[in-house]
This record gives C-alpha cells, structure tokens and sequence, in this order.
C-alpha cells in the first residue's frame, strides 16, 4: 500500500520540481580510554528533497544512510568510573542505518503557519544546553550538530511582526499520553522574551540494565530571553519541572552494584546564562554556565545508576553544575581556529578541545578537532584521556 | 546703468546656483540616492583572498523603509543554502537563520563587526539606512576628477557616543548625481582599512545603481565582488515580510 501510495504520489513531487541537495560527511576518531586505544568513525549520507506545489505549501523530507566503522559496540560500564574494570558487560551496538528522518508538510494560512510530520524542533536559546527543550539531547563537543525530527504537529501564529505563539503536539498511541508544549516570543526592544509551558503525561526512558522508566507526568514551566548589555550578548534559558513517577527503580540489584535507591517524585530547576562578544580582531568569545536541580551535586554520592540514567537521556546532564565556553577565530583564507572547553564544576573534571576548520573547496570542510580531559579517574571526564577527531563533509 | 545693474542680477543667480553645497547637503543627497524606500535584489558574492582562492555565493535580498529592515537569504553554495539573516533598525537588532537545525538566533549587536560568509563586508556594511546622517559629523574637503567625474571628498567623523561603525570614513561624492563611487574606512590609528569602489553604474527606475561593488581589506589583501544580477526598487514588501516567521521560509 505504501509503495503504490509512493508511486501515485511521484509523478506529482516531480512536477513540482523538487529540490535535492544534502551532504557526505565521514568521520574518524581515535580515544584513549584507559588504557586502551579505540578507532572508530562513520561514513554519512543525508540526502534532503523539497518541494514546494504552491506558494503556500513546503513538503520537506531526508534520508540518512550510515555505516559505522571500527570499534562498533561499547560497554556502557567502560564509561562509569570504577566498573571498567569490573567486567560487567553491558553492549551497545552501533548498526548501520537506513533512517527516513525529517518528514514533514508545511501550510502557511494568512495568519497562521501549520507543520505536521516529522521535524526539526529546536526550542530555547541556550547554546550548549537547553532547559525548555524537552524533545533533544546535545552533544558537548558539537553542540550545532543537527538533531533528528520529532513526530510532531506544530502551530505557530505570529502576532505581529516581533511576537509569535507556538503550540506543538507530540502524538502517542493514546491522546492523553501526547506530549503538549506552548511558547509565546515577543520581542521587547533590544531583547527577546520567551515563555515555554509543556506537559508530558507519559515519558517511557529506555535505561540500560535498568530497562524502562516511566514518568507518569512531567510539568515544565519556563522561558528565556536573549539580547545584550554593555556590547556583550547576553541569553538565558530557564525552566521549573515537576516529575511524578509512576514506577521509579526500587528493587533492582545486579551483581556487584549497589542497590539503586527509588527516584521519588522530583521537583527541579534548571538554568543557562550565557554571553558572547566578538572583538575588534574577529575572535569571537562565547561562554555559559548551566545548573541542573536534577543532576548529582556531589560526586560520593554517583551511582552507577546516576551514570545510566543520564546515558538514557533522563536528565541534561549527569551533576548540576557546568560551564561552556567557546573562542573562534577566522585565522587564514578559509581556516577557522576555535577553541572549546567544558568543566564539570562539581567533581572538577573537563575537557579542553582545540578544532582546525578548514574550507578546502567549495562546499566541503575538513575538520580536525582533539579533545584533552582532565579529572580524577572517577569523575565524569577524567574517565577518557584524550581523543582526536577527523571529520570531512562535502555539500551538494 | 540699467545695464550693469542687470549683469550684477545675473551673476549673483550665477553665484546663488553655482555654490558649492554643503558636506551635510552632500551626505543629505548621498543618504536618499543610496536609499530607496524598498528594493529587491538577487546577486553574487565573489570573495578573493589574499592567496587567490576564491568562493562564490549567491543570495536574494529584501529590504524597506530605505534599508532600516532587510533580509537576506542565501541560495548558494550548497553548504549555507537556506541560511538567512533579518535585520531591522538599520542593523542594531539582527536574527540569523540555519535551515539544518531550524533555529533562529538573535544576535548582539557586536555580531555587525562579523565577516558575512567570510567576506570582506560586514553585517553592519550591508545595513542601509541615515546611518551616515546620524553617527558621523562631515567635512567638505574638496573636489576633484576621478574617472572623468568630477567628484567631491567628504570625511566623515564618527560620533563616538553613537556607535558608529568606523572612526572615520571618506567618501568620493559624483556631482552629477550624488552618487558615492568610493568609500575608505579607517580604524583608530588613521590606517584605511577597507575601500568600497561602486562602479558599472546604471538608472534602474530613476535611482542610479551600482551594479558591482568590490570591497578591499587592504590590511588581508583580500576583495570581495557584489554583483546585481537583478534588482527592482518597486517591490512593496507584504506585511509581516520582516518578521521570524518569514526568515524561516
């Protein structure tokens, strides 16, 4: 059904003159864990195709096709300080992928703009961390990398050229479960304001060992704002949330780890206040600070799974206390010199991670990024050594 | 008698007619020549570095109330297409636009001083607007023939209290038609930074238009080409056409 479905619609995608473009992205990294050394990396295809029938009508959509490389299965205990040597095993494999990702249509009526399918969602104004975004999870060392879509249907109505109201609906197999979040932006002089309101009913995390986790109701209240004072950029990203928990871990006990103490219901507040600045000489600066209410505040008091859970993707973060921080500079013809570096303040471990941008031709990059850590070998970074990241894309 | 006093009519017109304007009637006269009330335009960026590579980008560009809103939207290479930017108050507030990641983020004002795309023109160069009237105190220094027009040099001091975007900049004025041909910056140091020569000029519906702009940065030795493929100043832009929402599409 789905494939004469495909062809009945082609011929129409065609003469609507579709646009192709994407990327090949290839990346190979080498870490030291350790006191082994891992190879791994990926080649990638992405290719997007949009169409537009009318003015007033956009269907988007992209696969990605990747094939990892190297190391391909990691023992999530090789990343919780004290069990790499503790042979607990616990794999998880890196398959190759065939991913229809971002599907989605888009309507645009006079006063209001309708998305519905599978989408890019990105709330919030934070950098490296978002608190309001309750749909992704990002990444420390390349926090801009895309995210996948989201099953979603998104309204949003402008309400005058600088204020806008977001409503978007995360469809479950049952109604009530669907996750709901709202936003209203206005602009008010030289900022932007922003108030986000969700609610999760249901949100089942998938936890290794530990199998699933289900929060029975999440409330999230939060906002934003971005603008700037004294020449310096100036965001922050806020937001309040209540976690009632339907069957939290009680009873669990495996081998040699210790009993998991039940998570009881959660009320938290997470934080992002950044600035940037860009100098006379081009070097630009940009730094935040994060706190996370949910996160761990003291490092004795980690369990395995505190590590677990924030590998599944429960929390933004695995402690409560973080700063980003990020220098650019545009150094050469086409080569871009940057630098980032992220701390965990609570058990005093990081990483400092110097990148060589280069555009070699036009259209594709090479990128070379290393990545030193520091930190105790029980802390959250101190874990890994260093590690080196070689990454080429071409866009067509 | 009658005779003289007729000649003396005559040439005081003359001298009325003939009297060199002034720096602020000249940057008075630049501002409306080089600000249409709203203008539409596609057009290439060549950026030339210092070592000869070179990389080619194309883009649409809108903007109104004689450039205090534009926006602009790249359309090639591959690796930026989609990427846009708004900015509105002659550049003071700007959002940018990344179509992978569907964000949109505003960006201080400090962004202005950034490369666009690596070129030679900053944000804060592609801002239009009274910004010469407004942040700049100018002087008449004189005139002379460049290209066989005769055109006039304007120094142009900035207000340090106005954030202007450059210390210093002078202007070679055409007389014929208030068209500025060249434009040199300076920084702190009295060093000329960056020159803007305007050329290829054409009437396009009663507004003389550059139809290519190359920027120097004499410190990199690098250049940057700005080509009008196309342009119309009777475009009217539809409301909310400056807006988030439009600088998503």
């Amino acid at each position: 059904m789905k494939f004469w479905g495909t062809i009945l619609l082609l011929p129409g995608l065609l003469l609507a003159q579709p646009e192709f473009f994407g990327y090949f992205e290839s990346e190979a990294d080498v870490m030291q864990l350790g006191s082994t050394r891992y190879n791994f990396g990926y080649n990638k295809f992405r290719l997007d195709v949009e169409v537009r029938p009318s003015d007033n009508v956009l269907i988007g959509a992209n696969i990605n096709i990747q094939q990892y490389w190297g190391k391909t299965t990691w023992n999530i205990f090789d990343f919780v300080p004290g069990y790499a040597e503790s042979g607990l095993v616990l794999n998880v494999d890196l398959p190759d992928t065939l991913l229809l990702d971002n599907f989605y249509m888009k309507l645009s009526f006079p006063r209001f703009d309708l998305t519905v399918g599978r989408q890019q969602i990105s709330p919030g104004v934070g950098y490296a961390w978002n608190p309001t975004d309750i749909f992704n999870s990002k990444s420390l060392l390349d926090p801009s990398y895309e995210q996948t879509g989201v099953k979603a249907l998104r309204l949003e109505i402008p309400l005058g050229d600088r204020a806008l109201f977001t409503a978007i609906a995360q469809p479950e197999a049952e109604i009530e479960q669907s996750t709901q979040q709202y936003a209203f932006n206005v602009g008010l002089g030289r900022f932007d304001f922003s108030l986000t309101g969700s609610l999760q009913e249901r949100v089942d995390y998938s936890v290794p060992i530990l199998g699933d986790m289900n929060i029975k109701q999440r409330m999230m209240l939060g906002g934003g704002l971005v603008g700037e004072l004294l020449g310096w950029g100036l965001w922050a990203e806020f937001s309040t949330n209540d976690l009632e928990m339907e069957s939290p871990f009680a009873t669990f006990d495996y081998s040699n780890l210790s009993p998991l103490t039940p998570l009881p219901d959660q009320t938290f507040t997470e934080y992002v206040l950044g600035t940037d600045h860009t100098f006379d000489n081009s070097l630009y600066f940009m730094a935040e600070y994060f706190h996370n209410g949910l996160g761990v505040a003291e490092k004795d008091e980690l369990s395995p799974a505190d590590y677990l859970a924030s590998l599944g993707g429960q929390s933004h973060s695995l402690m409560q206390d973080y700063v980003f921080m990020y220098a650019m500079h545009p150094t050469f013809d086409f080569v871009t010199l940057s630098t980032l570096l992220f701390a965990n303040l609570n058990d005093n471990s990081g990483t400092f991670a110097p990148q060589l941008d280069w555009n070699a031709f036009e259209d594709t990059n090479i990128s070379l990024q290393g990545s030193l850590f520091w930190g105790d070998d029980d802390t959250e970074f101190g874990l890994q050594d260093w590690g080196l990241r070689l990454r080429v894309r071409s866009d067509f | 008698m009658k005779t003289k006093l007729l000649i003396f009519i005559l040439l005081s017109i003359s001298a009325v007619f003939s009297q060199t304007p002034t720096a602020v009637d000249i940057v008075d006269r630049v501002t409306n020549v080089m600000s249409p009330e709203n203008t539409y335009s596609k057009g290439t960026q060549t950026i030339i570095t210092s070592s000869g590579k070179e990389r080619v980008f194309e883009f649409e560009s809108w903007s109104a109330g004689k450039g205090e809103s534009s926006l602009t939207r790249y359309t090639k290479p591959a690796a930026i297409r989609g990427q846009a930017f708004l900015m509105l108050n002659n550049a003071d507030d700007i959002w940018s636009y990344f179509p992978r990641t569907k964000r949109v983020r505003k960006l201080a004002s400090h962004a202005k001083k950034q490369k666009m795309q690596g070129s030679d023109f900053t944000y804060e160069d592609m801002g239009g607007g009274d910004v010469f009237q407004t942040k700049f105190t100018p002087t008449l220094l004189g005139e002379e023939t460049r290209d066989g027009d005769l055109v006039w040099q304007v120094e142009l001091i900035g207000i340090p209290d106005l954030e202007p975007p450059y210390p210093k900049i002078i202007l070679w004025v055409r007389q014929s038609d208030y068209f500025p041909v060249t434009l040199d910056y300076f920084n702190e140091s009295g060093y000329n930074t960056k020159s803007l020569v305007l050329s290829d000029i054409e009437m396009i519906e009663n507004y003389p238009t550059a139809m290519t702009m190359v920027m120097t940065d004499n410190k990199e030795r690098s250049s940057t080409t700005m080509r009008n493929l196309e342009i119309t100043y009777a475009w009217e832009p539809p409301k909310g056409f400056f807006s988030e929402r439009n600088l998503k599409k």
